[in-house]
């Protein structure tokens, strides 16, 4: 019995070994060899143990002013987005959860959860013309739009999710007091469903900071983000300089890496609701 | 209810009576409500419905830049589908979104049977498996085409010195899409490990423990509890992993870009290539409402196959 329960621990410090190795092993492997001065990164096997050095920092610096750039688009892009997003999903999530028997209302979530079944290169054909003429081409707008907009119906569903447990009894206690919804919304509802919110807005900023096909195609310098200037790093036509590489995606994963660490509470609570309901 | 508009009904579940005299009572008649719900239906509508249904009305039409688009009947569809690399494309989604997917599963569901049998540094761990969620697909695909170089890649030169076959994905398209698929997994496993997760918690530990006083072995309880229990889940997983999967774009384009000569495209690399390198509006816009077609199809699959499950379970 005692032999087999020893099998048992030593078994399982073996497969948490096994999911560091996997999930932390391609991450920590980019983010030492960013400080890795010059050919010890090809260094076979690869060292621990080295002299830390900012050189490929400092080359990212001088030679893709464009990546700096971009992280301050993807900053500003991912904000509104999310604003955008969590805003308009509290409102739609209030009036699923609070206002029944709606005409179209109850319909209209049919709608919604459709609407996420469409992949997203499929709109890009028909808007990208209409952006074009609209001259939205290379704004930070028109990507703010798009990622807040296939975000919208998964978070319309969490906030009604999250408002419907809170009780009705406080919003009734309030209309006696001659309480707008809109007041119940903002000064009873908004501060119990926080964590609600803080679940939609991971989904947009992980989403808004990392997205690759929407800024490939609809914006070319101005409104560039930095996932897109570390896709020209890769297929860079004088070869890749793995050194900067590794350095700029160091600088492009670990805030949003801290963020992810830091509110994976709500990060699990939005990606349970958000499969199960809808 | 709340608002005393006449168009709140209440709480759900009143009395029936009082339901059908509400109903019989309404009409149309405004409700605060929808000015509530109107940002995010504008959203929606003005960006994924009607562009959806704009691109339906250009799968018939012929167009191009500069050209006024002509009706061409089922055309589009016909030259997509009498396309070999069309095919191409489809064969290499199915082959990596099947494989991947449910190596995916597996792995998802390890990991939680794994956690809720109790691990050390438990709260950590789940956070270590989350990580990659964090992660850009472009900064996967650098850290992955860096492991996996043919030249100075430390994976490859492990696998040369311990003489195991290493991945030659610059020319071999099944090795591309093999890389394709390690990524895939590696970047979408806290999705499916979380709901998977998440539904083993929910079967309550007394099942367990009367499986246990009638002399059940860790299989028995396994097969006969913690499977059919985790099943409906399991389907969730699937499909929302199906869909996504199915749109595979950034993985394939920053790794192969498609290539050896277009050996190693996906439908929306295809979709891409159609669209905006050879200016084809119509054969894209085909191709794009075949993708929209088959997503709705897996998820009527799905409704359908639970509502037949909810019914085997009332039996």
């Amino acid at each position: 019995m005692r032999s087999r329960r020893l099998a048992i621990g030593a078994g399982k410090m073996l497969a948490v070994a096994a999911i560091v190795v996997w999930s932390l092993f391609p991450i920590g492997f980019i983010v030492l060899s960013s400080f890795k001065p010059g050919r010890e990164i090809f260094a076979v096997p690869p060292e621990l143990f080295f002299e830390p050095t900012f050189e490929h920092y400092a080359s990212l610096w001088h030679r893709w002013p464009a990546f700096f750039d971009g992280l301050v688009n993807s900053l500003v892009i991912t904000t509104g987005a999310t604003a955008l997003a969590v805003m308009a999903s509290l409102l739609a999530g209030f009036a699923y959860s609070r206002y029944r028997g709606v005409r179209f209302l109850e319909g209209s979530v049919m709608f919604l959860i459709g609407s996420r079944l469409i992949p997203p290169i499929v709109v890009t054909l028909p808007l990208f013309p209409v952006v074009n003429r609209l001259g939205l081409n290379d704004t930070h707008l028109v990507l703010i739009l798009l990622y807040a907009t296939f975000f919208v119906s998964l978070g319309t569903l969490l906030m009604r999710t999250f408002i419907d447990q809170v009780p009705r009894e406080l919003d009734e206690a309030a209309v006696l007091d001659g309480a707008r919804p809109l007041t119940i919304l903002v000064k009873i509802i908004l501060p119990l469903v926080a964590p609600g919110m803080l679940a939609v807005a991971v989904f947009v900023v992980v989403f808004a900071w990392n997205e690759f096909l929407f800024a490939y195609i609809f914006t070319a310098n101005h409104a560039k983000t930095a996932p897109l200037v570390l896709s020209e790093m890769i297929s860079s036509i004088d070869g890749v300089d793995w050194g900067v590489l590794f350095a700029a995606s160091t600088v492009q994963l670990l805030p949003v890496l801290v963020f992810v660490v830091l509110m994976n509470r709500f990060l699990v609570a939005g990606l349970t609701a958000g499969a199960t309901k809808g | 209810m709340a608002f005393g508009s006449e168009a709140s009904v209440g709480h759900r579940g009143e009395g029936a009576a009082e339901a059908a005299g509400e109903t019989k009572r309404r009409r149309f008649a405004f409700s605060p409500a929808y000015l509530y719900a109107t940002p995010v239906h504008l959203l929606v509508l003005g960006i994924i419905v009607l562009p959806a249904i704009f691109v339906l009305w250009l799968s018939f039409e012929a167009s191009s830049f500069g050209q006024s688009a002509t009706f061409v009947g089922f055309d589009n569809y016909i030259r997509v589908l009498t396309d070999p690399y069309f095919w191409g494309s489809v064969w290499n989604t199915v082959l990596v979104v099947a494989v991947a997917v449910h190596i995916e599963l597996l792995l998802g569901l390890g990991l939680a049977l794994l956690f809720a049998s109790g691990l050390p540094l438990q709260r950590v761990m789940l956070v270590v498996v989350l990580a990659p969620y964090a992660i850009s697909e472009v900064t996967a695909v650098a850290m992955w085409r860096f492991l996996f170089d043919p030249d100075v890649g430390p994976i490859t030169l492990m696998l040369r010195y311990t003489g195991l076959p290493t991945l030659d994905w610059t020319f071999i398209p099944s090795h591309g899409l093999i890389l394709v698929g390690l990524l895939t997994i590696w970047l979408h496993l806290p999705f499916t490990f979380i709901i998977l997760y998440a539904a083993r918690l929910a079967v309550p530990k007394e099942l367990y423990e009367a499986g246990r006083t009638d002399g059940a072995n860790a299989f028995q309880l396994f097969r006969n509890i913690t499977l059919p229990l985790l099943a409906p889940a399991m389907l969730i997983a699937l499909l929302f992993r199906y869909i996504f999967a199915f749109r595979l774009f950034s993985e394939v384009w920053l790794l192969t870009q498609g290539g050896p000569a277009r050996t190693t495209e996906v439908v929306s690399v295809y979709l891409y290539q159609e669209g905006f390198r050879y200016n084809s509006f119509g054969t894209a816009a085909a191709t794009a409402w075949m993708m929209v077609v088959i997503s709705l199809l897996l998820a009527t699959g799905y409704v359908w196959r639970l509502r037949k499950e909810s019914m085997a379970n009332a039996f």
